[in-house]
Protein backbone atom coordinates (compact mmCIF):
# COMPACT_ATOMS: atom_id res chain seq x y z
CA UNK A 1 0.00 0.00 0.00
CA UNK A 2 1.91 3.24 -0.88
CA UNK A 3 -1.26 5.43 0.22
CA UNK A 4 -2.03 6.72 -3.81
CA UNK A 5 -5.38 6.05 -4.64
CA UNK A 6 -5.95 3.48 -7.20
CA UNK A 7 -7.46 4.33 -10.84
CA UNK A 8 -10.80 3.27 -9.78
CA UNK A 9 -10.60 5.79 -6.50
CA UNK A 10 -9.66 8.65 -8.65
CA UNK A 11 -12.51 8.07 -11.61
CA UNK A 12 -15.35 7.54 -8.65
CA UNK A 13 -13.82 10.91 -7.06
CA UNK A 14 -13.76 12.94 -10.68
CA UNK A 15 -17.50 11.74 -10.91
CA UNK A 16 -18.45 12.74 -7.37
CA UNK A 17 -16.37 16.34 -8.59
CA UNK A 18 -18.33 16.54 -11.53
CA UNK A 19 -21.73 16.07 -10.19
CA UNK A 20 -20.94 18.58 -7.56
CA UNK A 21 -19.83 21.14 -10.70
CA UNK A 22 -22.96 20.21 -12.42
CA UNK A 23 -24.85 20.95 -9.24
CA UNK A 24 -23.28 24.01 -9.36
CA UNK A 25 -23.46 24.93 -13.46
CA UNK A 26 -27.63 24.05 -12.73
CA UNK A 27 -28.51 26.57 -9.60
CA UNK A 28 -25.69 29.54 -11.45
CA UNK A 29 -27.70 28.89 -14.57
CA UNK A 30 -31.26 29.34 -12.51
CA UNK A 31 -30.14 32.47 -11.21
CA UNK A 32 -28.99 33.99 -14.26
CA UNK A 33 -31.83 33.33 -15.79
CA UNK A 34 -34.02 35.04 -13.25
CA UNK A 35 -31.52 38.12 -13.09
CA UNK A 36 -32.04 38.33 -16.73
CA UNK A 37 -35.68 37.94 -16.75
CA UNK A 38 -35.51 41.52 -14.00
CA UNK A 39 -33.27 42.86 -16.21
CA UNK A 40 -35.29 42.73 -19.47
CA UNK A 41 -38.36 43.87 -17.75
CA UNK A 42 -36.54 46.60 -16.22
CA UNK A 43 -35.33 47.57 -19.72
CA UNK A 44 -38.47 47.21 -21.34
CA UNK A 45 -40.55 49.40 -17.99
CA UNK A 46 -42.45 45.82 -17.74
CA UNK A 47 -43.82 45.25 -14.44
CA UNK A 48 -40.16 45.50 -13.04
CA UNK A 49 -41.59 44.63 -8.89
CA UNK A 50 -43.32 41.64 -10.21
CA UNK A 51 -40.14 40.09 -11.03
CA UNK A 52 -37.87 41.66 -7.93
CA UNK A 53 -40.18 40.53 -5.73
CA UNK A 54 -40.18 36.70 -7.01
CA UNK A 55 -36.38 37.41 -7.19
CA UNK A 56 -36.23 38.17 -3.86
CA UNK A 57 -37.64 34.72 -2.49
CA UNK A 58 -36.65 32.66 -5.40
CA UNK A 59 -32.36 33.70 -5.84
CA UNK A 60 -31.64 32.71 -1.92
CA UNK A 61 -34.24 29.81 -1.76
CA UNK A 62 -31.99 28.16 -4.89
CA UNK A 63 -28.94 29.70 -3.36
CA UNK A 64 -29.44 27.88 0.33
CA UNK A 65 -30.67 25.11 -1.45
CA UNK A 66 -26.51 24.51 -3.18
CA UNK A 67 -25.51 25.41 -0.19
CA UNK A 68 -27.11 22.51 2.16
CA UNK A 69 -26.01 20.19 -1.57
CA UNK A 70 -22.23 21.43 -1.60
CA UNK A 71 -22.07 21.22 2.27
CA UNK A 72 -23.20 17.95 2.10
CA UNK A 73 -20.67 16.62 -0.79
CA UNK A 74 -17.70 18.37 1.27
CA UNK A 75 -18.18 17.40 4.33
CA UNK A 76 -18.79 13.62 3.61
CA UNK A 77 -15.74 13.49 1.43
CA UNK A 78 -13.78 15.64 4.28
CA UNK A 79 -15.26 13.35 7.46
CA UNK A 80 -15.12 9.67 5.57
CA UNK A 81 -11.92 8.44 7.48
CA UNK A 82 -12.18 4.94 7.88
CA UNK A 83 -13.47 3.66 10.82
CA UNK B 1 -25.14 -11.12 1.04
CA UNK B 2 -22.68 -12.85 3.59
CA UNK B 3 -22.93 -9.98 6.46
CA UNK B 4 -25.28 -11.74 8.70
CA UNK B 5 -26.14 -7.82 10.24
CA UNK B 6 -27.93 -7.78 6.81
CA UNK B 7 -29.49 -10.97 6.17
CA UNK B 8 -32.67 -10.12 8.10
CA UNK B 9 -33.11 -7.04 5.76
CA UNK B 10 -32.36 -9.41 3.05
CA UNK B 11 -35.84 -9.10 1.06
CA UNK B 12 -34.83 -5.22 0.60
CA UNK B 13 -32.07 -6.06 -1.62
CA UNK B 14 -33.88 -8.86 -3.38
CA UNK B 15 -35.64 -6.64 -6.20
CA UNK B 16 -31.52 -5.35 -6.79
CA UNK B 17 -29.71 -8.41 -6.92
CA UNK B 18 -32.33 -10.74 -8.89
CA UNK B 19 -34.14 -9.76 -11.92
CA UNK B 20 -37.04 -12.45 -12.80
CA UNK B 21 -39.09 -12.43 -15.76
CA UNK B 22 -41.59 -10.01 -14.74
CA UNK B 23 -39.14 -7.31 -14.99
CA UNK B 24 -38.79 -7.57 -18.33
CA UNK B 25 -42.43 -8.78 -19.17
CA UNK B 26 -43.39 -5.02 -17.52
CA UNK B 27 -40.41 -3.22 -19.60
CA UNK B 28 -42.14 -4.35 -22.91
CA UNK B 29 -45.40 -3.36 -21.64
CA UNK B 30 -44.34 0.50 -20.88
CA UNK B 31 -42.44 0.37 -23.49
CA UNK B 32 -45.09 -0.06 -25.97
CA UNK B 33 -47.05 2.86 -23.90
CA UNK B 34 -44.36 5.29 -24.39
CA UNK B 35 -43.74 4.32 -28.60
CA UNK B 36 -47.42 5.22 -28.36
CA UNK B 37 -46.35 8.56 -26.85
CA UNK B 38 -43.15 9.14 -28.95
CA UNK B 39 -45.35 8.35 -32.35
CA UNK B 40 -48.15 10.83 -30.94
CA UNK B 41 -45.78 13.77 -30.22
CA UNK B 42 -44.03 13.28 -33.00
CA UNK B 43 -46.83 13.13 -35.23
CA UNK B 44 -47.78 16.32 -33.27
CA UNK B 45 -44.04 17.94 -34.27
CA UNK B 46 -44.82 17.20 -37.55
CA UNK B 47 -48.27 18.57 -38.38
CA UNK B 48 -48.84 20.69 -35.17
CA UNK B 49 -51.56 20.96 -32.81
CA UNK B 50 -53.93 20.88 -35.78
CA UNK B 51 -53.76 16.70 -35.19
CA UNK B 52 -55.19 17.26 -31.49
CA UNK B 53 -58.51 17.89 -30.07
CA UNK B 54 -57.10 21.46 -29.25
CA UNK B 55 -58.66 24.26 -30.87
CA UNK B 56 -60.16 27.97 -29.91
CA UNK B 57 -61.40 28.47 -27.16
CA UNK B 58 -60.32 25.28 -25.77
CA UNK B 59 -56.59 26.03 -26.39
CA UNK B 60 -55.74 23.52 -22.91
CA UNK B 61 -57.12 20.48 -22.88
CA UNK B 62 -55.40 16.72 -21.67
CA UNK B 63 -51.64 18.14 -21.93
CA UNK B 64 -52.62 20.57 -19.19
CA UNK B 65 -55.26 18.41 -17.09
CA UNK B 66 -51.88 15.95 -17.07
CA UNK B 67 -49.28 18.69 -16.13
CA UNK B 68 -52.18 19.57 -12.63
CA UNK B 69 -52.41 16.62 -12.40
CA UNK B 70 -48.41 14.81 -11.91
CA UNK B 71 -47.81 18.15 -10.30
CA UNK B 72 -50.51 17.03 -7.68
CA UNK B 73 -49.32 13.49 -7.14
CA UNK B 74 -45.48 15.15 -6.79
CA UNK B 75 -46.79 16.18 -3.55
CA UNK B 76 -47.28 12.49 -2.25
CA UNK B 77 -43.69 12.49 -1.61
CA UNK B 78 -41.41 15.00 -0.55
CA UNK B 79 -44.55 16.89 1.59
CA UNK B 80 -45.50 13.73 3.20
CA UNK B 81 -42.16 12.52 3.82
CA UNK B 82 -41.22 15.90 5.39
CA UNK B 83 -44.30 15.98 7.69
CA UNK B 84 -43.86 12.62 9.05
CA UNK B 85 -39.78 12.83 9.45
CA UNK B 86 -40.58 16.31 11.31
CA UNK B 87 -43.61 15.26 13.14
CA UNK B 88 -41.22 12.00 13.88
CA UNK B 89 -44.32 9.90 13.27
CA UNK B 90 -42.08 6.02 13.14
CA UNK B 91 -44.26 4.38 11.37
CA UNK B 92 -43.28 6.42 8.29
CA UNK B 93 -39.69 4.61 7.66
CA UNK B 94 -40.80 2.16 5.42
CA UNK B 95 -42.73 4.65 3.29
CA UNK B 96 -41.01 8.16 2.76
CA UNK B 97 -38.90 6.68 -0.16
CA UNK B 98 -41.67 5.44 -2.27
CA UNK B 99 -43.14 8.61 -1.72
CA UNK B 100 -39.73 10.59 -1.87
CA UNK B 101 -39.20 8.64 -5.39
CA UNK B 102 -42.82 9.15 -6.89
CA UNK B 103 -42.01 13.53 -6.16
CA UNK B 104 -39.28 13.33 -7.88
CA UNK B 105 -39.90 11.24 -10.50
CA UNK B 106 -43.45 12.74 -11.75
CA UNK B 107 -42.13 15.94 -11.61
CA UNK B 108 -40.05 15.32 -14.66
CA UNK B 109 -43.44 13.89 -16.21
CA UNK B 110 -45.83 16.76 -15.14
CA UNK B 111 -43.19 19.90 -16.41
CA UNK B 112 -42.74 17.79 -19.61
CA UNK B 113 -46.12 17.93 -20.74
CA UNK B 114 -45.84 22.05 -20.89
CA UNK B 115 -43.16 21.35 -23.24
CA UNK B 116 -45.92 18.56 -25.13
CA UNK B 117 -48.54 21.36 -25.45
CA UNK B 118 -46.46 24.19 -26.98
CA UNK B 119 -47.91 24.63 -30.82
CA UNK B 120 -44.48 25.55 -31.55
CA UNK B 121 -41.81 23.71 -29.61
CA UNK B 122 -38.94 25.36 -32.37
CA UNK B 123 -39.94 28.73 -30.60
CA UNK B 124 -39.47 27.83 -26.53
CA UNK B 125 -36.20 29.49 -26.33
CA UNK B 126 -38.11 32.52 -26.73
CA UNK B 127 -39.93 31.89 -23.42
CA UNK B 128 -36.55 31.50 -21.57
CA UNK B 129 -35.28 34.62 -23.16
CA UNK B 130 -38.00 37.27 -23.22
CA UNK B 131 -39.97 35.35 -20.30
CA UNK B 132 -42.58 37.98 -18.22
CA UNK B 133 -42.09 37.59 -14.90
CA UNK B 134 -45.96 39.32 -14.37
CA UNK B 135 -47.19 36.13 -15.94
CA UNK B 136 -47.63 32.84 -13.34
CA UNK B 137 -46.55 30.56 -15.79
CA UNK B 138 -43.19 31.84 -15.21
CA UNK B 139 -43.45 31.90 -11.32
CA UNK B 140 -44.52 27.68 -12.48
CA UNK B 141 -41.27 27.57 -13.77
CA UNK B 142 -39.64 29.07 -11.20
CA UNK B 143 -41.41 27.47 -8.25
CA UNK B 144 -41.39 23.79 -9.59
CA UNK B 145 -37.49 24.28 -10.57
CA UNK B 146 -36.94 24.90 -6.89
CA UNK B 147 -39.30 21.87 -5.80
CA UNK B 148 -37.63 19.50 -8.16
CA UNK B 149 -33.96 20.30 -7.07
CA UNK B 150 -35.20 20.26 -3.27
CA UNK B 151 -36.45 17.32 -3.41
CA UNK B 152 -33.91 15.75 -5.86
CA UNK B 153 -31.66 16.38 -2.91
CA UNK B 154 -33.92 15.05 -0.72
CA UNK B 155 -34.31 11.82 -1.75
CA UNK B 156 -30.60 11.35 -2.22
CA UNK B 157 -29.40 12.23 1.09
CA UNK B 158 -30.95 9.63 3.25
CA UNK B 159 -30.06 7.41 0.17
CA UNK B 160 -26.55 7.69 0.96
CA UNK B 161 -26.25 5.23 3.79
CA UNK B 162 -28.01 2.63 1.74
CA UNK B 163 -26.02 3.42 -1.47
CA UNK B 164 -22.93 2.43 0.65
CA UNK B 165 -24.31 -0.73 1.94
CA UNK B 166 -24.75 -1.35 -1.76
CA UNK B 167 -21.64 -0.32 -2.57
CA UNK B 168 -19.77 -2.63 0.38
CA UNK B 169 -22.17 -5.67 -0.26
CA UNK B 170 -23.99 -6.29 -3.01
CA UNK B 171 -20.87 -6.91 -5.43
CA UNK B 172 -22.41 -5.45 -8.81
CA UNK B 173 -23.14 -1.90 -10.37
CA UNK B 174 -19.70 -0.73 -7.84
CA UNK B 175 -19.07 2.19 -9.83
CA UNK B 176 -22.23 3.69 -9.88
CA UNK B 177 -22.71 2.93 -6.12
CA UNK B 178 -18.96 3.96 -5.33
CA UNK B 179 -19.81 7.45 -7.40
CA UNK B 180 -23.41 7.82 -5.32
CA UNK B 181 -22.25 6.90 -1.83
CA UNK B 182 -19.60 10.07 -1.57
CA UNK B 183 -17.18 8.23 0.62
CA UNK B 184 -19.43 7.34 3.07
CA UNK B 185 -18.15 5.09 5.97
CA UNK B 186 -20.48 6.24 8.48
CA UNK B 187 -18.49 8.13 10.64
CA UNK B 188 -20.10 9.96 13.43
CA UNK B 189 -18.98 13.44 11.53
CA UNK B 190 -20.46 12.57 8.05
CA UNK B 191 -23.80 11.45 10.17
CA UNK B 192 -23.77 14.97 12.03
CA UNK B 193 -23.71 16.59 8.39
CA UNK B 194 -26.05 13.92 6.93
CA UNK B 195 -28.88 14.36 9.57
CA UNK B 196 -28.26 18.15 9.95
CA UNK B 197 -28.50 18.55 6.53
CA UNK B 198 -31.71 16.26 6.28
CA UNK B 199 -33.35 18.46 9.32
CA UNK B 200 -32.81 21.28 7.63
CA UNK B 201 -34.55 20.51 3.73
CA UNK B 202 -37.82 18.85 5.84
CA UNK B 203 -38.06 22.33 7.02
CA UNK B 204 -37.63 24.02 3.67
CA UNK B 205 -39.29 21.92 1.66
CA UNK B 206 -42.72 22.39 3.09
CA UNK B 207 -42.97 25.90 2.34
CA UNK B 208 -41.48 25.00 -1.32
CA UNK B 209 -43.90 21.89 -1.91
CA UNK B 210 -47.42 24.73 -0.79
CA UNK B 211 -45.85 26.85 -2.97
CA UNK B 212 -45.53 24.77 -6.02
CA UNK B 213 -49.60 23.92 -6.23
CA UNK B 214 -50.82 27.59 -5.07
CA UNK B 215 -48.59 28.82 -8.02
CA UNK B 216 -50.22 26.04 -10.31
CA UNK B 217 -53.61 27.75 -9.33
CA UNK B 218 -52.68 30.96 -10.15
CA UNK B 219 -52.20 29.96 -13.54
CA UNK B 220 -55.69 29.42 -13.63
CA UNK B 221 -56.97 31.91 -10.74
CA UNK B 222 -55.24 35.09 -11.61
CA UNK B 223 -57.86 35.09 -14.90
CA UNK B 224 -61.15 36.11 -15.17
CA UNK B 225 -62.54 33.41 -16.55
CA UNK B 226 -65.72 31.33 -15.22
CA UNK B 227 -65.15 29.25 -12.40
CA UNK B 228 -61.35 29.96 -12.04
CA UNK B 229 -61.78 33.47 -10.69
CA UNK B 230 -61.41 32.05 -7.22
CA UNK B 231 -59.50 33.16 -4.02
CA UNK B 232 -59.70 29.95 -2.88
CA UNK B 233 -58.00 28.54 -5.29
CA UNK B 234 -54.54 28.13 -3.88
CA UNK B 235 -55.67 26.26 -0.58
CA UNK B 236 -58.04 23.74 -2.92
CA UNK B 237 -55.18 23.10 -5.28
CA UNK B 238 -53.06 22.44 -2.52
CA UNK B 239 -55.03 20.03 -0.56
CA UNK B 240 -56.23 18.44 -3.92
CA UNK B 241 -52.65 17.77 -4.43
CA UNK B 242 -51.84 16.07 -1.27
CA UNK B 243 -55.15 13.93 -1.48
CA UNK B 244 -54.24 12.54 -5.07
CA UNK B 245 -50.32 12.86 -3.47
CA UNK B 246 -51.58 10.43 -0.57
CA UNK B 247 -53.46 7.92 -2.44
CA UNK B 248 -51.07 7.46 -5.28
CA UNK B 249 -48.44 6.52 -2.35
CA UNK B 250 -50.64 3.79 -1.42
CA UNK B 251 -51.46 2.33 -4.89
CA UNK B 252 -47.62 2.26 -5.31
CA UNK B 253 -46.87 1.17 -1.66
CA UNK B 254 -49.67 -1.77 -2.62
CA UNK B 255 -47.98 -2.67 -5.80
CA UNK B 256 -44.05 -2.90 -4.70
CA UNK B 257 -45.44 -4.34 -1.42
CA UNK B 258 -47.07 -7.51 -3.61
CA UNK B 259 -44.54 -7.71 -6.43
CA UNK B 260 -41.56 -8.01 -4.25
CA UNK B 261 -43.51 -10.00 -1.40
CA UNK B 262 -42.54 -6.56 1.41
CA UNK B 263 -45.43 -7.77 3.54
CA UNK B 264 -43.20 -7.63 6.52
CA UNK B 265 -42.23 -4.63 6.00
CA UNK B 266 -45.77 -2.61 4.76
CA UNK B 267 -48.36 -3.73 7.17
CA UNK B 268 -52.06 -2.92 7.16
CA UNK B 269 -51.12 -1.02 9.84
CA UNK B 270 -49.09 1.55 7.38
CA UNK B 271 -52.48 1.30 4.82
CA UNK B 272 -54.62 2.18 7.66
CA UNK B 273 -52.90 5.42 9.17
CA UNK B 274 -52.59 6.88 5.81
CA UNK B 275 -56.63 5.69 5.12
CA UNK B 276 -57.06 7.65 8.02
CA UNK B 277 -54.87 10.74 6.88
CA UNK B 278 -56.51 9.68 3.35
CA UNK B 279 -60.26 9.98 5.25
CA UNK B 280 -59.58 13.16 6.55
CA UNK B 281 -58.40 14.49 3.15
CA UNK B 282 -61.92 13.36 1.39
CA UNK B 283 -63.70 15.53 3.62
CA UNK B 284 -61.86 18.27 3.13
CA UNK B 285 -61.68 17.82 -0.81
CA UNK B 286 -65.34 17.79 -0.10
CA UNK B 287 -65.39 20.78 1.87
CA UNK B 288 -63.25 23.13 -0.70
CA UNK B 289 -65.60 21.94 -3.66
CA UNK B 290 -68.82 22.82 -1.82
CA UNK B 291 -67.37 25.81 -0.77
CA UNK B 292 -66.15 26.71 -4.49
CA UNK B 293 -69.50 25.40 -6.15
CA UNK B 294 -71.72 27.17 -4.00
CA UNK B 295 -69.84 30.17 -3.92
CA UNK B 296 -70.01 30.52 -7.80
CA UNK B 297 -73.80 29.19 -7.43
CA UNK B 298 -74.93 32.01 -5.43
CA UNK B 299 -72.95 34.62 -6.96
CA UNK B 300 -75.38 33.70 -10.12
CA UNK B 301 -73.03 35.55 -12.73
CA UNK B 302 -74.46 34.42 -16.38
CA UNK B 303 -70.71 33.42 -17.59
CA UNK B 304 -70.39 30.90 -14.27
CA UNK B 305 -73.63 29.42 -14.19
CA UNK B 306 -73.20 28.51 -18.16
CA UNK B 307 -69.68 26.46 -16.47
CA UNK B 308 -71.87 25.43 -13.09
CA UNK B 309 -74.45 23.93 -15.43
CA UNK B 310 -71.87 22.42 -18.12
CA UNK B 311 -70.74 20.62 -15.36
CA UNK B 312 -74.06 19.72 -13.30
CA UNK B 313 -76.73 18.69 -15.74
CA UNK B 314 -74.94 19.67 -19.33
CA UNK B 315 -72.20 18.02 -21.63
CA UNK B 316 -69.94 17.44 -18.52
CA UNK B 317 -72.21 16.03 -16.35
CA UNK B 318 -70.68 11.86 -16.73
CA UNK B 319 -66.87 13.31 -15.81
CA UNK B 320 -68.38 16.05 -12.48
CA UNK B 321 -70.52 13.27 -11.23
CA UNK B 322 -67.86 10.69 -11.89
CA UNK B 323 -65.58 13.05 -9.73
CA UNK B 324 -67.88 13.24 -6.75
CA UNK B 325 -68.63 9.29 -6.86
CA UNK B 326 -64.58 8.41 -7.22
CA UNK B 327 -63.61 11.22 -4.99
CA UNK B 328 -65.80 11.37 -2.12
CA UNK B 329 -68.83 8.75 -2.49
CA UNK B 330 -66.49 5.79 -2.84
CA UNK B 331 -63.70 6.53 -0.60
CA UNK B 332 -65.93 7.44 2.13
CA UNK B 333 -68.03 4.25 2.17
CA UNK B 334 -64.39 2.25 2.30
CA UNK B 335 -62.82 3.98 4.55
CA UNK B 336 -65.09 5.20 7.05
CA UNK B 337 -64.25 1.44 8.99
CA UNK B 338 -61.01 0.41 8.54
CA UNK B 339 -60.13 -2.37 11.63
CA UNK B 340 -60.78 -4.58 8.77
CA UNK B 341 -59.11 -5.50 5.26
CA UNK B 342 -57.57 -1.77 5.89
CA UNK B 343 -54.81 -2.62 2.54
CA UNK B 344 -57.98 -3.80 0.24
CA UNK B 345 -60.09 -0.98 1.25
CA UNK B 346 -57.60 1.74 1.30
CA UNK B 347 -55.94 1.02 -2.19
CA UNK B 348 -59.40 0.69 -3.35
CA UNK B 349 -60.16 4.06 -2.66
CA UNK B 350 -57.06 5.06 -3.68
CA UNK B 351 -57.41 3.88 -6.75
CA UNK B 352 -61.05 5.82 -7.24
CA UNK B 353 -59.12 9.27 -5.67
CA UNK B 354 -56.67 9.17 -8.66
CA UNK B 355 -58.89 8.64 -11.65
CA UNK B 356 -61.28 10.90 -9.71
CA UNK B 357 -58.44 13.66 -9.48
CA UNK B 358 -57.48 13.72 -12.71
CA UNK B 359 -61.26 13.99 -12.94
CA UNK B 360 -61.56 16.78 -11.19
CA UNK B 361 -58.43 18.62 -13.08
CA UNK B 362 -59.75 17.70 -16.13
CA UNK B 363 -63.45 19.56 -14.93
CA UNK B 364 -61.57 22.51 -13.51
CA UNK B 365 -59.61 23.26 -17.31
CA UNK B 366 -62.35 22.08 -20.07
CA UNK B 367 -66.03 23.61 -19.24
CA UNK B 368 -64.00 26.99 -18.40
CA UNK B 369 -62.41 26.54 -21.91
CA UNK B 370 -65.37 25.79 -23.73
CA UNK B 371 -67.68 28.32 -22.35
CA UNK B 372 -65.26 31.10 -22.02
CA UNK B 373 -66.13 34.99 -20.72
CA UNK B 374 -65.65 35.73 -24.82
CA UNK B 375 -68.45 35.71 -27.00
CA UNK B 376 -67.64 32.18 -28.58
CA UNK B 377 -69.98 29.27 -29.31
CA UNK B 378 -70.28 26.62 -26.70
CA UNK B 379 -67.63 24.13 -27.90
CA UNK B 380 -66.85 20.34 -26.97
CA UNK B 381 -63.67 19.26 -26.48
CA UNK B 382 -62.63 15.30 -27.51
CA UNK B 383 -59.24 13.98 -27.33
CA UNK B 384 -57.70 12.79 -30.63
CA UNK B 385 -55.42 9.44 -30.39
CA UNK B 386 -52.66 12.23 -30.21
CA UNK B 387 -53.23 12.95 -26.83
CA UNK B 388 -54.27 9.26 -25.43
CA UNK B 389 -51.01 7.94 -26.81
CA UNK B 390 -49.43 11.23 -25.14
CA UNK B 391 -51.09 10.35 -21.47
CA UNK B 392 -50.46 6.62 -21.75
CA UNK B 393 -46.65 7.30 -22.65
CA UNK B 394 -46.61 10.17 -19.65
CA UNK B 395 -48.16 7.32 -17.49
CA UNK B 396 -45.68 4.60 -18.89
CA UNK B 397 -42.58 6.88 -18.37
CA UNK B 398 -43.53 7.36 -14.81
CA UNK B 399 -43.82 3.96 -14.24
CA UNK B 400 -40.62 2.92 -16.07
CA UNK B 401 -39.02 5.50 -14.04
CA UNK B 402 -39.74 4.37 -10.68
CA UNK B 403 -39.39 0.57 -11.60
CA UNK B 404 -35.96 1.47 -13.29
CA UNK B 405 -35.67 2.77 -9.21
CA UNK B 406 -36.46 -0.11 -7.44
CA UNK B 407 -34.23 -2.11 -9.90
CA UNK B 408 -31.23 0.01 -8.77
CA UNK B 409 -32.03 1.34 -5.23
CA UNK B 410 -33.41 0.55 -2.34
CA UNK B 411 -37.61 1.31 -2.30
CA UNK B 412 -37.70 0.95 1.62
CA UNK B 413 -34.77 2.81 3.50
CA UNK B 414 -32.68 0.26 5.05
CA UNK B 415 -30.96 2.07 7.60
CA UNK B 416 -34.04 3.81 8.65
CA UNK B 417 -35.25 0.13 8.95
CA UNK B 418 -32.17 -0.33 11.14
CA UNK B 419 -32.12 2.55 12.84
CA UNK B 420 -35.70 1.99 13.57
CA UNK B 421 -34.60 -1.20 15.73
CA UNK B 422 -31.61 0.00 17.29
CA UNK B 423 -32.12 3.74 18.45
CA UNK B 424 -35.65 4.29 17.61
CA UNK B 425 -37.29 1.97 20.23
CA UNK B 426 -35.52 3.94 23.07
CA UNK B 427 -36.49 7.14 21.50
CA UNK B 428 -39.59 6.29 21.03
CA UNK B 429 -39.80 4.99 25.03
CA UNK B 430 -37.97 8.26 26.05
CA UNK B 431 -40.35 10.45 24.40
CA UNK B 432 -43.29 8.98 25.53
CA UNK B 433 -41.97 9.34 29.51
CA UNK B 434 -41.87 13.43 28.24
CA UNK B 435 -45.32 13.32 28.04
CA UNK B 436 -46.46 11.89 31.49
CA UNK B 437 -46.91 13.71 34.35
CA UNK B 438 -43.47 12.36 36.35
CA UNK B 439 -41.58 12.52 33.35
CA UNK B 440 -38.31 13.62 32.90
CA UNK B 441 -37.16 15.70 29.46
CA UNK B 442 -34.21 13.93 27.88
CA UNK B 443 -31.59 14.99 25.64
CA UNK B 444 -32.64 15.77 22.40
CA UNK B 445 -33.62 12.50 20.11
CA UNK B 446 -31.13 13.38 17.18
CA UNK B 447 -27.98 13.37 19.45
CA UNK B 448 -28.53 9.66 20.29
CA UNK B 449 -29.22 9.19 16.07
CA UNK B 450 -26.31 6.73 14.49
CA UNK B 451 -27.02 5.75 10.93
CA UNK B 452 -25.84 2.32 11.11
CA UNK B 453 -23.65 0.71 8.17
Amino acid sequence: MNGRPSPFDRAVRACQWAIAGLTLVFITAIVLWIVHLIRTAWRLGDVASASIGISLVAIPLFLTLLGVGLSVFWGLLRGGDRR
Amino acid sequence: MPDPSLQRDAALFAPIAQTGRGFYFTLVVLGIAILWGAVAYWTQFEYGLGVTGLQQPVSWGFYVTNFVFFIGISHAGTLISAILRLSKAEWRRPITRMAEVITVMVLFIGAGQILVDLGRPDRMMNIILYGRYQSPLLWDATSISAYLFASTIYLYLPLIPDIAILRDHLGKHRFLYAVLAMGWTGTPRQQKILNRAIAILAIMVIPIAVSVHTVVSFVFSMTIQPAWHSSIFGPYFVAGAIFSGIAALIVAMAVIRRIHRLQAYLKPIHFRYLGYLLLVMTLLWFYLTFAEYLTGYYGNGPEEMKVFWSKFTGPFWPTFWGMVALNFVIPMALLVRLQHHAVGKTVAASACIVAGMWLERFNIIVPTLSNPRLPFPETMYWPTWVEWGETAGSFGLFILFYVLFVKFFPIISIWEIREGREVGLKEVEERLLTYLPDGTEPEPARRHTKVPT
